[in-house]
């Protein structure tokens, strides 16, 4: 009777080191362009939404109430914010650390500017994770409920921002953020074949840091709006409260106490 | 000028000893190489403490940089000793094997996992039959032109050795392979595989793991467009991957 044959010697040693590309194996590929994919929709569209929506504060309490009223009473809002904000950014932070912990990087040996930026993309990401954890918690998850108080969002943030430690924070972070997300459009481009050449990747780098730092300075001007002079000591709130499933209206006149009696043109 | 060069090199005898520096100051001579350098070393094999020891190991082959062997760390930086002018680094010269590929002795390092790859995505065109298959299909020149700069490649691995994401925790393929895969792809008799070429691509250690650091288009000494051919093949994996999910 027949033993079974041992199993045949590999044909060539097994290597050490780095190796081989395991061909058609595994999912990695789904998932890092999974990654990549979210950082742009919904992440990124969400983030320009998020700054454009904020810029909004440079009008006034009763202003930035309207925009909070408006975001929060589109149709299914729950649902809307679970599936593509926090899931989707919590899918991409969570795959960023693991590419951030697999890379090596070697800047001090190259100092070239796309490895520069390879390290950068890194540091942003983790410094735009650590302040949106933050955010997320401090603004969204605790302190008076806005989706119910609408009225009392310049309030919650201006009082966030009279610690000057969190406004330097929220300054580090507009800036992190919106550089790792106009770089991550430049990346993507790239990495998706958009921009194989050397002109057109370089076109789309000033298109990229054009629009970034439009999206940058938009941010801190919102930041200015909360923590300058002419709407300083906002009121504590200047709508009725919104419950579940109602709308009620803004005031037809300012509050008292106001500071900004000339509402915007969108609200007229 | 001086009158000598002094070298500083990384030895390690075996891949399991430990690696120590040795340096050698070796009689100036205008327009060495790093290669002729190893050279004059072999000659009179002996330190600077006056210690003698043994020739380097290192790989060399055209000494004109087309064969991709001799690439080292040439003053920490990957590099063709070949083409490395020695009146034009800094001293003192300090050259070590290049580091993420095993090494075997001194500065003589295992590069078969290049070898490997390339035959994970089939770098080849298929041109054997059991009988005569004819004329191949026409190649046009405005082809020709687009791959002749990917034919340039001389596997020397100094855009895997210099990749922050060529290591030993991705398993990354890195640029020369990919960009051998775009070259085999637009052959018109290779494009026979281009499917499984860039399914290839797509497994774990794929074209996905390139962060796009660059890296590799800067120091290629070939000057390879690899960015170019990384971009190209990341769209043509993906769209294969998309093709795939709703065909197969």
């Amino acid at each position: 009777m027949a033993t079974a044959a041992p199993p045949a010697p590999p044909a060539t040693p097994p290597l050490r080191g780095v190796q081989p590309l395991r061909a058609g194996e595994g999912h990695s590929f789904f998932w890092r362009k999974l990654h990549s994919l979210t950082g742009i929709v919904p992440i990124g569209a969400f983030l320009v939404e998020h700054i454009v929506s904020n810029f909004e504060a440079i009008n006034g309490p009763l202003a930035y109430a309207q925009q909070v009223k408006f975001l929060n009473s589109l149709p299914l809002v729950r649902l809307l914010e679970w599936a593509f904000i926090f899931i989707p950014l919590a899918y991409h932070a969570g795959y960023g650390v693991f590419i951030w912990l697999r890379g090596r990087s070697n800047v001090n040996v190259y100092p070239w500017a796309g490895n520069y930026m390879y390290l950068t993309q890194r540091v942003t990401g983790l410094i735009a994770l650590a302040y949106i954890t933050q955010h997320v918690w401090r603004q969204r998850f605790s302190g008076v409920m806005l989706p119910e108080h609408p009225g009392a969002a310049f309030h919650k943030v201006q009082m966030e921002l009279q610690n000057p430690w969190m406004l330097a924070i929220y300054v580090i972070a507009m800036i992190a953020t919106t550089w790792h997300f106009a770089y991550g459009v430049w990346l993507f481009a790239a990495k998706w074949g958009i921009t194989p050449g050397d002109k057109a990747r370089k076109r789309f780098g000033y298109v990229c840091a054009a629009g970034g730092a439009g999206l940058c300075l938009m941010g801190l001007i919102s930041i200015w709006a909360f923590v300058g002079p002419k709407y300083a000591n906002a009121p504590e709130d200047v709508m009725p409260p919104q419950p579940p499933g109602v709308t009620m209206p803004a005031p037809e006149n300012p509050v008292p106490g106001s500071t900004n009696p000339e509402p915007s043109s969108l609200q007229r | 000028m001086p009158s000598t060069i002094r070298v500083e090199i990384k030895r390690q005898a075996s891949p399991d000893t430990a690696a120590v520096t040795e340096t050698f100051e070796i009689p100036y001579r205008p327009g060495m190489n790093i290669t002729s350098l190893l050279g004059e070393i072999a000659l009179n094999p002996v330190d600077v403490t006056g210690k003698a020891t043994t020739p380097v190991t290192y790989d060399s082959n055209c000494l004109e940089e087309i064969c991709g062997s001799c690439a080292m760390l040439i003053n920490g930086k990957a590099r063709m000793a070949c083409s490395a002018l020695v009146d034009k680094l800094e001293q003192p010269i300090r050259l070590a094997p290049l580091s993420k590929f095993p090494i075997v002795r001194d500065l003589s390092v295992d590069r078969s996992v290049l070898f490997e790859n390339l035959k994970k995505i089939k770098a080849w065109v298929p041109i054997d039959g059991t009988y005569d298959l004819g004329a191949g299909p026409r190649q046009f020149p405005q082809v020709q032109e687009q791959r002749y700069p990917l034919s340039n490649c001389i596997s020397c691995c100094c855009c895997m050795e210099v990749c922050p994401q060529f290591n030993d925790v991705t398993n990354f393929v890195g640029a020369a392979t990919i960009a051998q895969t775009k070259l085999f792809n637009l052959d018109p008799a290779g494009a026979v595989l281009a499917e499984e070429r860039l399914r290839a691509l797509s497994g774990d250690g794929g074209i996905q793991e390139c962060s796009f650091a660059q890296n590799c288009v800067m120091t290629c000494p070939k000057e390879l467009p690899l960015t170019e051919a990384i971009s190209d093949m990341e769209r043509d994996v993906f769209v294969q991957q998309v093709k795939d999910f709703f065909t197969r």
